[in-house]
C-alpha cells in the first residue's frame, strides 16, 4: 500500500509536466502574495526571486556541471552596475537589463575559457580572485561607478502604463525566477544536461562518449554568469542604491550556501534555499547578528548529513526506483550499432610513447580490420594499457600514426570517440549518479549535442538504448543509479554504452576482470556478435583462455615492444612469448642442496581468505601457510589475483574476510602499519622506494618500527650484499636504475629483521642479468633462514629457488606442491598461457 | 620610500609564506586544504590576547598555550570537517572547511568582541632606523622568524625520523605504511603543523595589527593566493611566492594606491594559473586512466 503510494507519487515527481506545473503555481502564488501582503515583504519577496535566479544559476554550475564558484558575486555586481550606469545614461531598462545579462554572459565566458581547465582548489583560486578584481574595479573606476560612494537615483522603469515600484519590481523578478526554473528543467533533461551531469561524474568517461568537458563546462559557467548578472540587474531599480559595499565577498558563499542547503541538482533545491538563506534571517531578525554563525554551521551540517541538501534527501526517502527493465527491441544489432560509411581498417603504425626517460611503448604497429577481434597481450608492464591510451586519446604519443579514414594520433580523447573509436576501461568508468538509461543515453549524440535548450533523448533514442542493454544482457532495472550496480552489471553496461557511441572501433580494456566462469563465457559470445556486425575489436586481456578462446588475431608486448604478432596457435607456441611469460630459461636459478625439513608450524597463514573490490571478488577461500625458514612460490597468470593475495596479507587490502595468522595473532583486521610492526615486511610491486629520498633514508625507513636498531653495522652488513648500492648511498632513490631499485627495495624490507619477506613481482621489468643477480640474493636469503613468500612471473625461476609453491586461478588454488613437483607439471604452463586448439 | 615599502612587504610576504606552507603541508600529504587558514591565524592571535594579556599569563607561557589550542584545532578540523569527504571519496571538504570558518570567526566575534585591541608587545613600541627609513623591530623580525620556521621544517623533514616518515608519506603513501608508518596519524599532524604556522603568524602580526574576529579572512585568502601562484606542491616555492606576494602588495600601495592592492596582485594570480597553471615552482602529476 504504502509502497504503491510511493510509486506513484515517484512516477509523478519524475513526470515533466508536474515540474513545469509545479513551478507555474509557485510563480502565480508568488505573484498573488507580492499584491496583496504589501509592505516590506514585498521587497523580501522579491529579493527572494532575485536570489533564486543566481541560485538557479549556481545549480546549473555546481549542481549539473560539478564545478565551483566563489567569485558569482562579481557578476552580480557586473548585472546590477550594468543597468545602473546604462540607465543613469538615459537607456531604457527593458534595454539595459539583456545588455547587462549579456555583459554577464560574455565576462563568464572570458573567465570560464582559461578558470576551467584547472579545478578543485585552483578553480576556487581563480574565482576568488575574480570576484575581489570586480569588487575592487568597481571602487576604483570612480568616473563609471561612483566609487565607494556608489550610485543612485535610477529612473524608475516603466512598462504597460505603469511605473515600476517595488510590487511591481517584484512581480518582474518572480517572473524571471520561475522563468529561470522552467530554463533549468529543459537544460537538464536536454543533452546538454545529461552531458553536464556526465562531466561532474567523470571527465574521462565523458570524453570517450565524445563529449569535450570543456566546452560544457563552460556552457554551465556562461550561463549560471548570465543568470547572476541578470538579478543584479534586476537588484539595482528594486534598491534604487548600488555601492561596492552591497557585494561583499560573502555574499557569494551565501549564494553557495542557498544551493547546497536546498538541494543541488534538484529543480527546487534553490528555492528551499533562498527560503532558509533570505527569509529566514528576516523571520529571526532578533538573532540577526547570529545570522552567519548559524550559516557555517548549517552549511557544515547539510554537507556532513545530506551532501545533496534538504530536496536531495526527500527525494532519496520518497522516492522508489522504477523496476521496468529493458525491453529488446526487435531490431538487429547491425542496426542498433548502425554507422554511415564504409568500413575501415583501424591502422596504427610505429607508436612510441616514453615517461620520464622510460619507454612505454616502442614501435607499436598493428591493424584491426572490422569484424575480427584483435588481442593485445604481455606480460604486466608490457604496454598494453598505453597502447589503448594512445589509441584511445589520452596519450600524445610521440611518434607514429593512428589511421583511421584520417590521422588521429594526438586528437583528443572526444575527437577519437567522435571518429568512432569507443572504450571501456580496466577499472569501470560509469557516470555514477546516472541511471543506466542516462548512462547510454550520454553516448546517443556522441557529443554532438545540438541546442543548449533542446528537447530530450528521444523515444527512438531510448528504445535503441534499451535494446543494447538487453543485447548485452543487462537485466536490472533501467533507472537504477550506476552506483548501485553489481561489477557484471557494471562490466555490461560499459560497453553498451561503448555501442551506443555507434562505434568502427571497440577498445576494451580488461573486460574480463571479476567476471565468473560463466560470465566469461557469456562474454565472449557478446564479443563475436559485436565483432560480426563489423565493428573492429581490440581487446586487452589477462584471461589467456578468453583470449586464445576468441581472437582472430593476437599483438603479443614485453617491455613495450612487439614480440610476436600471428594467429592464437601461433602465438600460443612461439618461443619468444613462453619466454616473456614464464621467464628466462637461460638461467635455472639456485636450488636448496639438500630439501627444506623444517618444522610445520606456520609463521603466516591464511584460512578461506576473501577480498575484492566492490562487489567482486578477486581471492575465493584461499588456504595457503608458509612455515619457517621455509621459501614458498605462488604462481598463476596475471589478473589471478596473486598481487591482490599479498596486498591483503600486508593489509594494505582492506576489508577482508577470513582469517590471517602471523605468529598465531590474527591479522585480517589489523592495518598496514601495525602488520609492519609485526614483523611482515612486503616488499611490493614496482618497488615503491621512496624517489626523492636518499638510498641511506630509504633503507632506515625500513627499520621504522624497530627500537634495537643498531644503524652503522646494519647498513654495512646490507651494503655488503647489495655492492651495487655502496656508491649511491647518498644519492636519491629515484635516479637508481630499475634493478638497483629493486635491490634497494629488498634491503628496506631486510633492515626491518622480518618474521617473514613477501615479495611482489621483484623481476618485473629488470634485464636479464640483473634478474639473475636478484635471485642469487634470494637464494642466498633463503639459505640463510629467511622466511620467503614469493610472487613472480618468471614461474620456472620462482619454482627453482622455492620449497614449495602454489598456483592460483581466478582467485582460487587449484594446485600446490612441492616446488619440484610442480616445475614437471605441464597445467602450470596453461594457467599462465591458457589452452590453445 | 622604497625601504621601508620593502620592509613592510617582507614582513607581510613572510607571514603570507607562512600561511601557505600551511597550505602545502597538507596538501602535499593528502591533496586536501583547510581552507580556514585565516580563521585559524585569527584564532592564534585571539587565544594570544586572552592568555597574555586577558589572563595576565607570562608572554612565552601565553604564546604556547595559544599554539597548542591551534594544534587542536587543526587535528579537529582533519577529524571532523575533512576526513569525511576524503572517506567518501567528495571533495566538498573545500565548502566543508569554509563553513568552518566561517563557523570560528562568528564564536571569536561573540566571545572575544567586536572591537579590534591590540597585543601589546616590547618589540613594537620604538621605530628604529634601517636603510634611512623607520621601522620597529618586530618588523624586521618577522621575515626572520617566517624564513626560519620554513628552515626548520625543512630540517626536522630531512633530519629527523618523523620528518622522513612524512616525506615518505608525501612520496609513496602505500610504501610508508609497509614500513610501518601510521599515513593517517602523519595526515593529522599535518593539519596540526598547518594551524600552528597560520597561529605563529597571526601572533607575530597582533602587535601591527589588531586582534579581531575579523582580521584572518582576507589574509587567509592571500595566503592561499601566494601557495597556487607558488605551486602548492613546492615548499620552498610557496614561501618565496609568499615573500613576492607582499612585496608586489606594498610596492601597488606604495606608488598606485591602497585600492588598486587587490586589482594588481589578484590579476596577477589570474595571469599566472592561466600562462603556467601549476604555479611557478609546481609541478603536475602524469594522468592516468
Amino acid at each position: 500500500m504504502i509502497l504503491s503510494l510511493r510509486s506513484r507519487l515517484s512516477r509523478m515527481v519524475k513526470d515533466p509536466r508536474v515540474a513545469i506545473a509545479t513551478i507555474a503555481l509557485l510563480t502565480l502564488v508568488s505573484i498573488i502574495l507580492a499584491t496583496q501582503i504589501g509592505g516590506y515583504f514585498v521587497f523580501i519577496l522579491a529579493l527572494m526571486a532575485i536570489n533564486l535566479c543566481v541560485g538557479v544559476g549556481l545549480n546549473i554550475l555546481l549542481g549539473l556541471s560539478g564545478q565551483i564558484s566563489f567569485g558569482h558575486v562579481g557578476f552580480f555586481l557586473i548585472g546590477a552596475y550594468a543597468v545602473g550606469i546604462a540607465t543613469l545614461a538615459g537607456w531604457s531598462f527593458w534595454i539595459a537589463l539583456p545588455m547587462a545579462t549579456l555583459l554577464g554572459a560574455v565576462t563568464g565566458g572570458l573567465l570560464a575559457l582559461p578558470a576551467l581547465r584547472v579545478s578543485g582548489p585552483y578553480l576556487a583560486m581563480m574565482t576568488i580572485a575574480f570576484a575581489f578584481i570586480v569588487e575592487h574595479g568597481a571602487i576604483e573606476w570612480r568616473d563609471l561607478t561612483g566609487g565607494q560612494n556608489g550610485l543612485m537615483g535610477f529612473p524608475v522603469p516603466e512598462a504597460f502604463g505603469r511605473v515600476f515600484f517595488e510590487m511591481e519590481m517584484a512581480i518582474l523578478a518572480i517572473l524571471f525566477a520561475g522563468l529561470s526554473l522552467v530554463l533549468y528543467h529543459v537544460l537538464a533533461r536536454g543533452h546538454w544536461g545529461l552531458a553536464m551531469r556526465a562531466v561532474s561524474d567523470s571527465e574521462v568517461a565523458a570524453q570517450s562518449v565524445g563529449i569535450d568537458p570543456l566546452r560544457v563546462k563552460t556552457l554551465a559557467f556562461v550561463l549560471s554568469a548570465a543568470l547572476a548578472a541578470l538579478a543584479g540587474g534586476l537588484f539595482t531599480p528594486l534598491q534604487g542604491f548600488i555601492s561596492p559595499g552591497s557585494f561583499p565577498f560573502f555574499q557569494s558563499i551565501l549564494f553557495l550556501l542557498a544551493v547546497v542547503v536546498g538541494g543541488s541538482r534538484t529543480l527546487l533545491g534553490p528555492v528551499l534555499g533562498v527560503l532558509v538563506t533570505v527569509l529566514l534571517p528576516e523571520l529571526l531578525s532578533g538573532l540577526a547578528e547570529y545570522r552567519l554563525l548559524f550559516f557555517g554551521g548549517l552549511m557544515l551540517g547539510v554537507l556532513l548529513a545530506a551532501p545533496r541538501g534538504i530536496m536531495g534527501l526527500l527525494q532519496r526517502v520518497l522516492i522508489v526506483e522504477d523496476p521496468k527493465t529493458a525491453v529488446a527491441s526487435g531490431m538487429p544489432l547491425s542496426e542498433l550499432v548502425g554507422r554511415q560509411g564504409a568500413e575501415v581498417d583501424l591502422a596504427v603504425s610505429n607508436l612510441s610513447i616514453s615517461f620520464g626517460g622510460v619507454r612505454a611503448a616502442q614501435d607499436v604497429s598493428f591493424t584491426a580490420e572490422p569484424g575480427r577481434i584483435t588481442s593485445i597481450i604481455g606480460p604486466n608492464g608490457a604496454g598494453k594499457t598505453t597502447v589503448l591510451n594512445m589509441v584511445g586519446g589520452f596519450y600524445v604519443p610521440d611518434s607514429g600514426t593512428i589511421r583511421l579514414d584520417h590521422d588521429l594520433a594526438g586528437k583528443t580523447a572526444w575527437a577519437a570517440a567522435r571518429a568512432g573509436i569507443a572504450r571501456t576501461y580496466q577499472t569501470t568508468q560509469l557516470f555514477e549518479q546516472l541511471s543506466v538509461i542516462d548512462n547510454l543515453l550520454t553516448a546517443d549524440r556522441a557529443g554532438a549535442l545540438g541546442m543548449p535548450f533542446g528537447p530530450p533523448p528521444s523515444d527512438a533514442a531510448r528504445s535503441r538504448a534499451e535494446g543494447l542493454l538487453a543485447f548485452v544482457g543487462y537485466d536490472g532495472p533501467l533507472d537504477r543509479e550506476a552506483a548501485a550496480l553489481p561489477h557484471v552489471d557494471r562490466r555490461l553496461v560499459e560497453i553498451a554504452r561503448a555501442l551506443a557511441t555507434r562505434p568502427r572501433v571497440l577498445l576494451l580494456d580488461e573486460p574480463a576482470a571479476g567476471l565468473s566462469q560463466s560470465d566469461k563465457e557469456q562474454l565472449a559470445l557478446l564479443l563475436r556478435q559485436i565483432a560480426e556486425v563489423g565493428i573492429a575489436v581490440v581487446l586487452v586481456e589477462h584471461d589467456m583462455g578468453l583470449v586464445m578462446g576468441v581472437s582472430d588475431d593476437i599483438l603479443v608486448l614485453d617491455a613495450g615492444t612487439p614480440i610476436a604478432h600471428g594467429t592464437p596457435v601461433a602465438v600460443r607456441n612461439d618461443p619468444a612469448v613462453l619466454r616473456a611469460y614464464l621467464g628466462d630459461n637461460d638461467y635455472p636459478g639456485r636450488p636448496r642442496t639438500a630439501p627444506w625439513t623444517g618444522e610445520r608450524v606456520a609463521v603466516l597463514g591464511a584460512h578461506k581468505l576473501v577480498a575484492g573490490y566492490g562487489a567482486a571478488p578477486v581471492l575465493q577461500q584461499i588456504d595457503i601457510s608458509v612455515d619457517p625458514a621455509e621459501t614458498v612460490a605462488i604462481l598463476g597468470a596475471n589478473g589471478a589475483g596473486k598481487s591482490t593475495l599479498m596486498r591483503a596479507l600486508a593489509g594494505l587490502h582492506r576489508p577482508v574476510e577470513g582469517s590471517v595468522l602471523l605468529d598465531d595473532a590474527e591479522i585480517s583486521g589489523t592495518e598496514a602499519h601495525e602488520i609492519a610492526a609485526h614483523g611482515l615486511a612486503l616488499v611490493p610491486e614496482g618497488r615503491q622506494v621512496f624517489p626523492e629520498l636518499s638510498v641511506r633514508d630509504n633503507i632506515l625507513l625500513g627499520a621504522f618500527t624497530r627500537k634495537d636498531l643498531d644503524a652503522d653495522r646494519e647498513i654495512e652488513a646490507l651494503l655488503t650484499r647489495f655492492p651495487r648500492l655502496r656508491d649511491r648511498i647518498d644519492m636519491p632513490a629515484g635516479v637508481l636504475s630499475g634493478g638497483e631499485q629493486q635491490m634497494l627495495a629488498v634491503a628496506r624490507g631486510l633492515i626491518a629483521k622480518p618474521r617473514i619477506l613477501l615479495l611482489d613481482e621483484p623481476s618485473l621489468g629488470l634485464a636479464p642479468a640483473m634478474v639473475r643477480e636478484l635471485f642469487d640474493t634470494l637464494a642466498d636469503l633463503r639459505d640463510e633462514g629467511v622466511t620467503i613468500l614469493l610472487v613472480d612471473q618468471m614461474a620456472t625461476l620462482a619454482l627453482a629457488i622455492s620449497d614449495r609453491a602454489y598456483v592460483l586461478e581466478n582467485g582460487e588454488v587449484v594446485k600446490t606442491g612441492t616446488a619440484s613437483d610442480l616445475s614437471r607439471d605441464t597445467d602450470v604452463e596453461q594457467a599462465y598461457l591458457g589452452a590453445a586448439e | 620610500m622604497i625601504a621601508s615599502t620593502l620592509i613592510t612587504g617582507l614582513g607581510l610576504g613572510a607571514m603570507y609564506g607562512l600561511l601557505a606552507l600551511g597550505f602545502h603541508v597538507t596538501y602535499a600529504v593528502s591533496k586536501t586544504v583547510n581552507f580556514s587558514q585565516g580563521s585559524s591565524m585569527m584564532f592564534g592571535a585571539v587565544m594570544g590576547y586572552t592568555f597574555g594579556v586577558t589572563l595576565g599569563w607570562p608572554m612565552p607561557l601565553a604564546i604556547l598555550a595559544a599554539l597548542t589550542c591551534c594544534a587542536v584545532l587543526g587535528l579537529a578540523i582533519e577529524r571532523f570537517v575533512v576526513r569525511p569527504f576524503v572517506q567518501r571519496g567528495s571533495d566538498l571538504w573545500l565548502m566543508a572547511t569554509v563553513a568552518a570558518g566561517i563557523m570560528l570567526e562568528n564564536i571569536v566575534l561573540f566571545t572575544f568582541g567586536k572591537e579590534p585591541r591590540s597585543l601589546p608587545s616590547g618589540w613594537a613600541d620604538e621605530a628604529i632606523e634601517v636603510f634611512g627609513a623607520g621601522a620597529y623591530p618586530l618588523q624586521l623580525a618577522i621575515p626572520v622568524v617566517g624564513v626560519g620556521i620554513a628552515l626548520l621544517l625543512t630540517l626536522v623533514q630531512t633530519r629527523t625520523k618523523i620528518g622522513k616518515a612524512m616525506l615518505a608519506t608525501v612520496q609513496r603513501p602505500d610504501a610508508a605504511r609497509l614500513v610501518g608508518v601510521n599515513t593517517r596519524t602523519v595526515i593529522a599532524a599535518s593539519f596540526a603543523i598547518s594551524t600552528v604556522f597560520a597561529g605563529i603568524a597571526g601572533l607575530l602580526i597582533a602587535p601591527l595589527f589588531n586582534v579581531s574576529a575579523s582580521m584572518g579572512t582576507i589574509f587567509g585568502i592571500k595566503a592561499f593566493a601566494a601557495a597556487i601562484l607558488g605551486g602548492i606542491t613546492s615548499a620552498w616555492g610557496v614561501v618565496i611566492a609568499g615573500v613576492l606576494y607582499g612585496c608586489i602588495e606594498a610596492l601597488t600601495t606604495a606608488y598606485l594606491g591602497s585600492s588598486y592592492t587587490q586589482i594588481v596582485s589578484f590579476s596577477m594570480v589570474i595571469l599566472v594559473l592561466v600562462t603556467v597553471p601549476n604555479g611557478l615552482f609546481g609541478t603536475a602529476g602524469l594522468k592516468r586512466v
